[in-house]
């Protein structure tokens, strides 16, 4: 979809500032005793792409739902711009959804599915297929005007749910898992044109995702969500590198997390010191923690370095674990060296290729990992999951 | 019926693919005559309870009639001049049609409406199964219990009349309940309703929920989604319904004269009381005529509805 800035209709500039701004305070939804939104508040600013991010179940697409209007909330509002919209339509809302299975209507061409808007605001049939015909072309599909959705391709239909959905004007366009149903191929082309789609018409946009890299790649806000809650909302840079809590490391996959007890505090940092023993230097942000408070740490894959233990002395050193190395992985640019260490966690290095192939180690390989104490980031919360894989059901 | 079956096992052989087909051909010389076995069972019965008596009856509505002998091998057109003759044929032929419509339109706005509360209002799975079983329970009675029924209901010392009477309403018990053409209607909608929420309740059901609500997000009101959605995807589930009530209605011959008392009549009365005149003849010749009207209403019913396509999908 190479939309030409000339082909912008300036209608889509209507929209003032701030008028796509989304707030939901005190947001909650109840089915049955079940909480699946517990209590949120968050405010995503006008014409920002935001990415709802989370496991299946943990209520992010409820979230969407409720601002699409599909869905009551329990108690709590939602405001988009200034206005309070819970009870309203979504057309009153602003908003448009673009739903996973795209829901093309079946018994209606691509042209009458892109102009159903039209005609429910009852615009005149030969008005609102040239309007539709207009839309069709922006995203490229004008010569499929006449086919039925049966008879498109996975990434021919999306692209007719978002004409449709654009249609409408909206101020928010709302998309659940938008590209779960396509290939990888199309998912990685549908993901640059939906940025460059969204850099063009400058609303805002809520997208509901479960896949890491997709909310890395588009979203200038990701909202880490876990059963009903938002761990960490914040920046795709902050939250990959300054994850809030053990859970969005975990989560976002990126990162190992080590955890200890407050042995000394300085005024550079504090000195941790985990169950069996192990020393780890941290830096000190906020408020210092008491002695003999547990803390965890987390630090980058990416940033650590793998040797061999010397006689055994790895074990002594601070900043360091040891393990075996129980699996490589080759990535192309990287190789992944999932290490067990004694305790039994699983510790992951990202090494270089280069560096791997100058010392490869193998599955069963006594190893020590390292890294340096600048690269270490102190989490929030001290993690309660204990030895818990970091993959379990991330899907990564 | 065979036929179609037939050409459906030509067409997945000829899109095997080579490998397959080379197999099929090697030993097409032992294996030629199994399909035919297959559809064999169901071509027989076809063809002794439906090809056979069908045949038979357009064969004797050509013979002659002749008091006290009964049938006569002849070919003539008689009967049917006769039929189409007789005035009091073409004001059965009426009534019948007035039934039949009055009774396709109370089942379709009754059956689409409870298939709608049951796919999109009943959230709950098994409050929708217990719900549809409860429009089943008159099916657990006999026709007639059923139809006679509503005599203690509708009658002169019924039910409503002896509310009504009570209430103050009238003062005269209303004549029109029982022994009525309201009472046929009320019948017919009692035992047919069900054959419509049947097939509107499936094509519903197959209805992706989220088209709705994004036929709510392209602005459409309650109606809106209802009448540019819902409906347009019920079309296959409406025209099977509205022929299981055309041919019920436009066949039936008990209900119209028990809940009429004698007073209405329908087609198929015409040919019992030539049946009981022994005037076979006849009575073939009109059942020729209805069969045909039928097929030509069938038709027009799939004209509108390509059923097949819809139930392939």
């Amino acid at each position: 979809m190479n939309y030409a800035p000339t082909s912008i209709s300036p209608a889509h500039s209507v929209h003032t500032k701030g008028a796509g701004e989304i707030r939901l305070v005190n947001l909650t939804k109840s089915f049955g005793d079940m909480d699946a939104v517990k209590d949120i508040n968050l405010t995503i600013p006008h014409g920002s792409y935001c990415c709802l991010l989370g496991p299946s179940g943990c209520g992010k697409t409820t979230i969407l739902r409720m601002i699409a209007g599909h869905e009551t909330p329990t108690t709590g509002e939602i405001y988009i711009g200034d206005d309070m919209v819970v009870g309203k339509t979504p057309v009153e809302r602003g908003t448009a959804m673009m739903f996973q299975s795209y829901a093309l209507f079946p018994h209606l061409s691509v042209l009458d599915n892109v102009a159903f808007y039209l005609k429910m605001r009852g615009v005149g049939k030969e008005e609102r297929r040239t309007r539709a015909r207009e839309m069709l072309e922006r995203v490229q599909l004008s010569h499929l005007a006449n086919r039925m959705p049966a008879q498109l391709s996975g990434g021919q239909q999306q692209r007719v749910a978002l004409a449709r959905s654009l249609i409408t004007n909206p101020k928010v366009l709302l998309l659940d898992e938008p590209l779960s149903a396509l290939d990888e191929f199309l998912r990685l082309r549908m993901r640059g044109e939906l940025k460059n789609l969204q850099d063009e018409l400058g609303i805002t946009f809520v997208h509901v995702t479960h896949t890491q890299p997709e909310a890395i790649a588009l979203a200038d806000m990701v909202v880490v969500m876990d059963t009903g809650r938002i761990e960490q909302a914040a920046s795709a840079n902050e939250i990959y590198n300054r994850p809030a809590t053990p859970y969005v490391a975990r989560f976002m996959g990126g990162q190992n997390v080590l955890t200890g007890r407050v042995e000394s505090i300085s005024p550079t940092g504090m000195v941790l010191k985990s169950e069996k023993g192990e020393i780890f230097n941290a830096p000190l942000t906020g408020a210092a923690p008491k002695l003999g408070e547990p803390v965890s740490i987390s630090m980058r894959r990416d940033r650590i370095s793998i040797s061999k233990p010397q006689n055994g002395k790895g074990a002594q050193q601070a900043d360091a674990v040891t393990g075996v190395v129980d699996s490589t992985e080759y990535q192309g640019s990287f190789v992944k060296v999932s290490i067990v260490l004694d305790g039994g966690e699983t510790f992951v290095a990202n090494m270089p290729d280069h560096e791997f192939f100058a010392e490869p180690v193998d599955h069963g390989v006594p190893v020590v990992a390292r890294w340096k104490p600048e690269h270490v980031h102190v989490l929030s919360k001290a993690d309660t999951e204990g030895t818990k894989d970091p993959y379990a059901g991330s899907g990564h | 019926m065979s036929a179609p079956a037939l050409k459906e096992g030509r067409v997945s052989a000829a899109t095997l693919p080579a490998s397959r087909m080379k197999m099929t051909a090697d030993s097409s010389g032992r294996k030629a005559w199994a399909p035919y076995l297959q559809v064999a069972p169901l071509t027989l019965v076809l063809l002794l309870f439906f090809a056979i008596p069908v045949a038979l009856v357009v064969v004797v509505s050509f013979f002659r009639y002749q008091m006290l002998v009964g049938l006569v091998p002849d070919f003539t057109f008689k009967n049917y001049v006769d039929i189409l003759t007789n005035p009091t044929n073409w004001s059965l032929y009426l009534s019948t049609f007035k039934f039949t419509i009055i009774v396709l339109a109370i089942t379709f706005v009754l059956g689409f409406w409870i298939s709608y509360f049951l796919v999109f209002h009943v959230r709950n799975l098994m409050t929708a199964i217990a719900l549809f079983l409860i429009c089943t329970v008159p099916f657990w009675t006999s026709n007639i219990i059923r139809m006679i029924s509503w005599r203690p209901v509708l009658g002169r010392e019924g039910l409503i009349n002896q509310a009504l009477q009570g209430m103050g309403v009238t003062a005269q018990p209303l004549d029109w309940l029982l022994y009525s053409d309201f009472s046929v209607i009320v019948a017919y909608v009692h035992l047919y309703t069900l054959f419509m929420i049947v097939p509107i309740f499936n094509s519903m059901a197959r209805i992706d929920k989220s088209l709705l609500e994004a036929a709510v997000d392209g602005g459409a009101s309650r109606w809106g989604v209802v009448w540019n959605v819902v409906l347009p995807l019920s079309k296959t589930g409406i025209a099977l319904g509205s022929l299981f009530v055309v041919t019920l209605v436009m066949g039936d011959f008990s209900v119209v004269t028990v809940m009429s008392g004698g007073l209405s009549g329908s087609v198929t009365s015409g040919m019992f009381n030539d049946l009981q005149f022994l005037n076979y003849p006849r009575a073939a010749a009109n059942a020729v005529i209805l069969l045909i009207v039928v097929l030509l209403i069938a038709v027009a019913i799939f004209r509108l509805v390509d059923v097949r396509k819809e139930l392939v999908r």
